[in-house]
């Protein structure tokens, strides 16, 4: 019989097998559980491909901006926060990949190892609910302010890192979602989040970059006159200024946005010097902050050569920005050159004070910085007017990214208050808006003097 | 006449107002109920999968227990004073390692012979030695009658019969890891792991009553009932019947108080049909264990056993119908059943009842033949799920048999080929391994099941939901090739793992047991049977997450299905009757030999 026990170990063999699978299935079940239940057939969290079962956002101020009622979710109960804020909560389809019901929907959906999807009504528990950075009051006031027009307004704390203000339009009311078939027009890349997931031709605002470059590699940068006659013939391409500004400094060139002058100083730079700035300050890389990630911008300079190089330095030929990704350089020249990681989860525990802590990045040298707050403060004092940001302490950049094809410029207007009460970092772009300062600054500048109030208290 | 008026109106607004009472009450219950049965399903969902795991761990101690196991039957003794013991029903002699009495002569054969156990009395077998036996001086043709105090000689080598130590000293054995567990399974009373059963059982039916409150079925409450009582009942006539182990038909009933969970969440309406099976199915235990208990009947058995399978083949093929896209159900007008659960048993049977004692019949080909026909048949019933498990049980009976690996290694090989040749031949069966470990690419075709069992397996946490609470069961085939994951979403992981390994336990038992068996007839039928279960198992519960592809065969006690429940008892009935631990008293030995006088007392079919 020693022999039939023998044989019968085969049978253990299989056993084996079967416990093996088992364990191999447990191991599945515990990493990728969580990822299994968020399929949009689940009956426990979907209905229809809706999300219906899910915990509460709100904005910094505990307004609410969606929970599930009655298994039906629910928005904010005014349309036009419901609207403002659309793009950063996501639509009940989840076609908004970057908006917070799809990106944290593992959290929202409450699932853990030990009770799966279980939930006891009576003790809910708040550890599915989430809270996000932005203001929804003030995402209104950018709603309003871009009137319609398409584009994206972004605000956000250069000390803390924290995002108040997200609006992308077009946008649409989530509570009654519009067939957006019916209207291509209108509705183009509606479920797109124009801060986060579009690059646009930044125009004049890329001048920033090359300024930076300039005053760390022409020492003299400052003291020398440059010439502009209207236009410049580079190997037979022309590059052109609205008007002559004649014998101008490198402060007035900025402000006044010449080409010429910095289509010069571009091509003594050489492109592998621009490429290396822009990479620096991050244009060409995607940022990633609390599970999103932004659509990265694009500068090819280094095989550029002549004309393409100087259009490139005054942000024209290939280059694309993403605007989320300019208003992290904004910051950083807000804050003498250090880079603090944006988030937009609202959590003041211990572990996320050190995680702002740790997060900070210098990209350039405090000097540099310094310099370039100067010249952005001079920009607004001699060409934008300070009367329209009275009190503000702006320092900004316009641009107009010319898109060809017969279609308006695209308007930039991108800077930061220079403020310690304050210290908010802003861009706004309106696509086909015309030009950069008439068309995008009078948006920022309502959106600032709402967001300067909310801060302090009002006046 | 205006004063009656009066009052009847006055009675009326009285009766008015107390029904408005009334109602308020019903509402009001209602909502306790509500809160009640939240309530109760946050406290009772911890409850399950620790009272499970209890239950596990209580039924299997007991079995690894050796119990009454006496040391030395006997002994065989040479003349310079050596003594070999006597330690199993059937012991081989021979020079071989594996031999249980090994003599190490060189005119020894390998596989001398076979000293049997039988009917009150040992029993020589000739293994075609080459030296030949004789006893007591008598040279033997077959086999001859051995005494105490007999000598035997082996090709001219003597030994002499001894008795047994009448202190039945217990074997001092190893102290593996595995006796010490089996140690703390000595005082475990089987009457309360039979309670504790139950009150799982109650608490589920709770479970299950709140769950459905909208839509109250009485089925639920009347079938899980009526289980309790059947298990009561067969506890205590077996218990009457002086009955030793019965923590294996614990965890079967175990089993199937899960299965009519399954089918009180999906379909109520069958729960009456389901519980008759597990009626017939205990009755089935019951009765085929009284009939493969002796050996003579059994080896006649096995020729009606096998005309009957493959009888029940052929007539499956020409009448049977299309369920699921597998020709594999008969229906009869007012029931209808899957033919090839009953030949698994036939064809187990069969396969083992050719070889009666240790060693004697090498000869495969009847039985390589009966398995052949059998998986023809249910390739062409396109029922490639049993068809894979016919095979594997072969594979385990043959070598189990034989030993031989060289037959089995080309056996296989064939099978793969024809298997590689099926695919090319029929593209149908190619095409339902298409989703095979990426089922998410195919999550909404044919990846559907599995996709759905993994998002409400993982929905089910731990713990479960609570019965009644899931949406898997609602998915085509969930209370039957997805029961797994019913089990994970409703009842919990932890619960769900514990009943898969039970399956695995009653595999590693029945190994452990096949050393002890009366004759390895048993050691067969046992072994085959754990192989059906756990194959069964691990293609249902693997193949309903992705882990092996996705073939539809039913959960062994589990799934909802009468056929597979009755099967199942009946397999369980094999690994019982394989349960032998203890030599047989006198009484079970006056049995046997009143049955050699074809008497039949009645005998303990029932134990």
């Amino acid at each position: 019989m020693k022999l039939m026990y023998k044989r019968a170990v085969s049978v253990l063999v299989l056993a084996a097998l079967l416990v093996f699978g088992l364990f191999v299935f447990t191991i599945r079940y515990i990493s990728s559980g969580e990822n299994w239940v968020q399929y949009p057939v689940n009956q426990h969290l979907y209905k229809n491909g809706e999300l219906i079962n899910a915990g509460e956002i709100t904005d910094r101020n505990g307004e609410i901006l969606a929970r599930t009622v009655d298994e039906e979710r629910k928005f904010n109960d005014d349309r036009l926060i419901r609207t403002a804020v659309m793009h950063a909560i996501g639509d009940i389809n989840g076609n908004v990949s970057t908006g917070a019901q799809v990106i944290y929907r593992k959290k929202l959906s409450g699932w853990d190892l030990l009770n799966g999807v279980y939930r006891f009504d009576v003790l809910r528990t708040t550890g599915m609910d989430i809270a996000l950075t932005l203001d929804a009051e003030l995402c209104a006031v950018a709603y309003q302010a871009m009137n319609g027009r398409k584009g994206t307004v972004g605000v956000m704390n250069y000390k803390t890192g924290e995002v108040l203000c997200m609006v992308s339009l077009p946008s649409f009311d989530p509570s009654d979602p519009p067939d957006v078939n019916l209207d291509l027009g209108s509705y183009e890349g509606v479920y797109l989040n124009r801060l986060l997931s579009v690059s646009y031709t930044p125009g004049s605002v890329f001048k920033l970059v090359t300024a930076a470059a300039a005053i760390e590699k022409l020492s003299d940068i400052d003291s020398r006159i440059f010439s502009c006659d209207g236009f410049m013939e580079i190997s037979g391409v022309r590059v052109t200024c609205p008007s002559k500004h004649g014998d101008i400094t490198f402060e007035e060139a900025l402000a006044d946005s010449c080409n010429v002058t910095f289509a010069q100083i571009t091509l003594e730079l050489s492109g592998t010097i621009l490429q290396d700035y822009a990479e620096r300050a991050g244009i060409t890389a995607s940022v990633g902050f609390d599970g999103i990630r932004t659509k990265a911008g694009n500068v090819d300079c280094i095989n550029a050569e002549g004309a393409d190089l100087a259009w490139a330095g005054i942000g024209q030929y290939t280059d694309m920005v993403n605007p989320f990704q300019f208003l992290t350089y904004m910051g950083a020249i807000a804050n003498g050159g250090v880079l603090v990681s944006p988030h937009i989860l609202s959590d003041n525990g211990l572990l996320s004070r050190i995680a702002v802590a740790i997060s900070k990045n210098r990209i350039m040298p405090g000097s540099t910085a310094e310099h370039l707050t100067y010249l952005m403060r001079n920009n607004v004092v001699s060409n934008y007017g300070e009367q329209s940001y009275g009190g503000l302490e702006l320092c900004a950049k316009s641009g107009t990214g010319e898109v060809g094809g017969g279609r308006a410029p695209n308007a930039w207007f991108a800077g930061f208050l220079n403020r310690e009460d304050c210290p908010l970092a802003f861009v706004v772009v309106i696509e086909n808006g015309g030009s950069g300062s008439a068309a995008a600054g009078p948006v920022a500048a309502k959106v600032l003097q709402a967001a300067v109030n909310r801060l302090t208290g009002g006046q | 006449m205006e004063n009656a008026i009066e009052s009847v109106k006055q009675l009326i607004g009285e009766l008015g107002l107390w029904l408005d009472k009334l109602n308020g009450l019903i509402s009001d219950s209602m909502a306790l109920l509500e809160k009640t049965r939240a309530v109760y399903t946050l406290i009772i969902r911890w409850v399950f999968p620790l009272l499970a795991c209890y239950i596990f761990v209580r039924c299997a101690l007991p079995l690894l227990h050796e119990g009454k196991r006496s040391g030395a039957w006997g002994y065989l003794g040479l003349e310079n004073g050596v003594k070999y013991p006597l330690m199993h029903w059937e012991n081989s002699i021979g020079r071989g390692n594996l031999s249980d009495v090994r003599i190490d002569f060189p005119e020894i054969s390998r596989s001398h012979a076979v000293l049997s156990y039988r009917r009150g009395g040992w029993r020589i077998f000739d293994l075609n030695s080459k030296g030949g036996i004789e006893v007591n001086g008598g040279k033997i043709d077959h086999s001859a009658k051995i005494k105490d105090g007999d000598t035997i000689s082996l090709a001219g080598i003597a030994l002499t019969k001894l008795p047994s130590d009448i202190d039945f000293s217990a074997d001092p054995g190893k102290k593996t890891f595995l006796s010490k567990l089996a140690y703390l399974g000595r005082h475990i009373s089987s009457g309360i792991t039979l309670f504790l059963i139950i009150l799982f059982q109650i608490l589920g039916m709770l479970q299950l009553c709140f769950a459905m409150s909208a839509d109250f079925n009485i089925a639920v409450p009347v079938s899980i009932l009526s289980l309790l009582i059947l298990e009561c009942l067969y506890f205590i006539l077996t218990r009457r019947r002086g009955g030793k182990y019965t923590e294996l038909e614990l965890f079967a009933f175990f089993l199937c108080g899960f299965s009519l969970f399954v089918v009180s969440s999906g379909a109520p309406n069958q729960l009456y049909k389901q519980l008759t099976a597990v009626v017939v199915g205990v009755t089935a235990f019951s009765v085929l264990k009284g009939l493969i208990g002796n050996l003579n009947r059994a080896r006649k058995l096995k020729y009606v056993l096998a005309v009957c399978g493959l009888g029940l083949l052929a007539f499956n093929l020409l009448f049977g119908e299309y369920r699921f896209g597998a020709k594999n159900w008969i229906s009869l007008g007012f029931m209808s059943f899957q033919p090839s659960e009953f030949v698994k048993v036939s064809f187990v049977l069969a396969g083992a009842a050719s070889l009666d004692r240790l060693l004697t019949t090498k000869n495969l080909t009847k039985f390589i033949l009966l398995s052949g026909a059998c998986l023809c048949a249910l390739i062409l019933m396109r029922d490639l799920g049993t068809a894979l498990i016919f095979f594997v049980t072969f594979l385990v009976i043959a070598f189990m048999r034989s030993g031989d690996i060289k037959t089995i290694a080309i056996i296989s090989g064939g099978a793969l080929l024809g298997a590689v040749a099926a695919i090319f031949i029929m593209p149908y069966i190619a095409a339902r391994f298409e989703a095979w470990g990426h089922v998410w690419a195919y999550a909404d075709t044919s990846g559907y099941q599995q996709t759905r069992t993994m998002i409400y397996a993982a929905s089910g946490g731990l713990l479960g939901l609570g019965g009644g609470n899931g949406y898997l069961i609602n998915i085509a085939a969930a209370d039957t090739d997805l029961v797994f994951g019913v089990l994970c979403e409703e009842w919990g992981l932890l619960t769900a793992i514990t009943v898969t390994l039970i399956i695995a336990f009653l595999a590693l038992f029945t190994v452990l047991i096949t050393a002890k068996c009366r004759s390895s007839f048993y050691a067969i039928i046992a072994c085959g049977a754990a192989t059906v279960f756990l194959f069964q198992t691990a293609l249902n519960v693997l193949g309903s997450v992705d882990l092996l592809p996705l073939t539809g065969v039913t959960y062994p006690f589990v799934s909802n299905g009468g056929s597979s429940m009755i099967s199942s008892w009946c397999l369980l009935a094999f690994i019982k009757s394989a349960d032998e631990r203890r030599r047989p008293d006198i009484e079970d030995i006056i049995c046997e030999e009143l049955d050699n006088l074809n008497y039949d007392p009645g005998e303990d079919w029932m134990m």
